[in-house]
């Protein structure tokens, strides 16, 4: 393994590592992902509305919503006895602990967005057929778009004084594209539509998140260095 | 220089200069030119000039708020300076060659440690961002060198201050840096624990590396020092070569310095 990909690796695994000891954003998330799912299904009264038209809307601002609650943590354990520091004073290029963060907060995020789908489709009653693995891969692009900006902003905002309470103004913004192709795909989806029916929206998901990482590997640098 | 700083030198009998610079650039493994640092309108560090080679320890003693935990930042390359640069065997710390932070290991006020993983997994952790591949002999021998191989299965959380601090320690020395930056190294330690720290820095005397440490330890930095600098006010107020400097001799003059200054 090159040493580029053994120092993304030896992130990751620190993250997840660290994670399963501390179960602390994952619990955080999962729980709301799970009373969110509870509350949503008595908000709806479902004889005047079907749950399979505003399913896929709740599922992503769960998602959004939920995904803030871990993604803003992301820099809390790291800033104990000033850790993050020490990685960033290590030859792991910059761009490389970007990506690594990324990816463990993806794994995350991702384990989460599937709990997200599988509540909804208990509560909502969802029977999602031949679309479920199309349902789960847009879920993962939306997750990946979202993580790489969060994990951008969160960079950001833990160095301010207003720390967490300012990602949401920062990420929110940027969400848009991503909420509305995500949600657009996912109704259909959900809808027993055709997948090639939703395949320009699933390709500008891609490239949503394609263009975050790009740019949150471009920005983080300047972000986290003094 | 002052008056003050030159009776000082007179009276210690130390050749004294008012900056760090004494052309010994020829060898110089750690190099520092102009360096300055500033905070809005605060003056950190201006305008140090430092040049040590292979084997030199330095001690920089200075008051709160003096600029040392600055100069040390800017010389690991974790802070960017104001103006000036800082040079490692010849190569300039740039963001974008990372291969001086090969070179470099620092200890500072704060450990770099992950409580939550245990000494080997932090020790492990930071010797593959460093790209070291002989861990399984290297991180023994680290934890041997400072007494820990006993507590190799432990949290980091669960260890005393001064285990970890030792902890720290082994991290900063892992890769085997030539150039070795301590920031009050001695704090918060017992009497025991000093004295573990005392002998690694011993060894870190081996003729090969070039050492510089910051500490209000007066005993323990004059012990160590081949060179011995008084910061104050981000300046370096006086310095000079380490003959057999008195403690209490140093100590007497070092107030002098401190105080002989507006």
């Amino acid at each position: 393994m090159s040493t580029y990909l053994t120092q993304v690796w030896a992130i990751v695994w620190k993250d997840l590592l660290l994670e399963i000891r501390s179960r602390e954003r994952i619990a955080a998330m999962g729980a709301f992902a799970v009373l969110a799912g509870v509350l949503f299904n008595f908000s709806i009264d479902t004889t005047t509305t079907r749950p399979e038209n505003v399913a896929a809307g709740l599922i992503w601002m769960t998602l959004v919503f939920g995904g803030l609650l871990g993604v803003g943590r992301t820099f809390h354990l790291e800033a104990q006895d000033g850790a993050f520091q020490g990685v960033l004073m290590s030859p792991a290029p910059k761009d490389a602990v970007f990506l690594a963060k990324t990816t463990a907060n993806f794994a995350l995020l991702y384990a989460v967005s599937l709990l997200v789908l599988g509540v909804f489709s208990l509560f909502f009653g969802l029977d999602l057929g031949q679309n479920l693995g199309w349902v789960v891969f847009v879920l993962g692009l939306g997750s990946l778009g979202f993580v790489a900006l969060g994990t951008l902003f969160a960079a950001v905002s833990v160095g301010t004084s207003m720390g967490e309470t300012l990602l949401p103004v920062l990420v929110f913004p940027l969400l848009v594209p991503m909420v509305i192709y995500g949600v657009g795909t996912t109704t259909r989806l959900i809808d027993g539509r055709p997948f090639n029916e939703v395949e320009g929206n699933v390709r500008m998901l891609g490239a949503f998140a394609l263009a975050a990482l790009a740019a949150g590997a471009v920005l983080f640098r300047f972000v986290v260095e003094d | 220089m002052t008056v003050g700083m030159s009776a000082a030198a007179d009276i210690l009998g130390v050749d004294g200069a008012d900056h760090l610079d004494l052309d010994r650039s020829g060898g110089a493994v750690l190099q520092a030119r102009g360096l300055c640092r500033e905070y809005g309108t605060v003056i950190a560090v201006d305008g140090i000039d430092l040049s040590m080679a292979e084997g030199e320890f330095l001690t920089i003693f200075g008051p709160n708020g003096a600029g040392k935990s600055t100069l040390l930042g800017m010389l690991a390359g974790a802070m960017r300076p104001t103006a000036g640069s800082v040079s490692v065997r010849g190569q300039a710390l740039s963001s974008s060659d990372t291969d001086w932070r090969h070179r470099i290991g620092m200890l500072s006020h704060k450990g770099f440690l992950y409580g939550r993983l245990t000494v080997e997994e932090n020790l492990r952790f930071y010797g593959k961002l460093f790209g070291l591949t002989d861990l399984d002999e290297r991180i023994p021998a680290r934890l041997e060198q400072v007494g820990l191989t006993r507590r190799i299965r432990f949290e980091a959380r669960q260890l005393s201050h001064g285990m970890r601090q030792r902890l720290s320690l082994a991290r900063a020395l892992l890769h085997d840096p030539d150039v070795v930056l301590l920031d009050e190294p001695y704090t918060g330690l017992d009497p025991s624990a000093a004295s573990v720290l005392r002998n690694v820095l011993d060894e870190l005397k081996d003729g090969r590396r070039t050492v510089v440490m910051v500490t209000h330890n007066l005993r323990e930095g004059l012990e160590m020092a081949t060179r011995v600098a008084v910061q104050v006010a981000g300046r370096f107020a006086w310095e000079g070569d380490n003959t057999g400097l008195g403690r209490q001799d140093f100590e007497r003059h070092y107030h002098d310095v401190v105080e002989g200054l507006p």
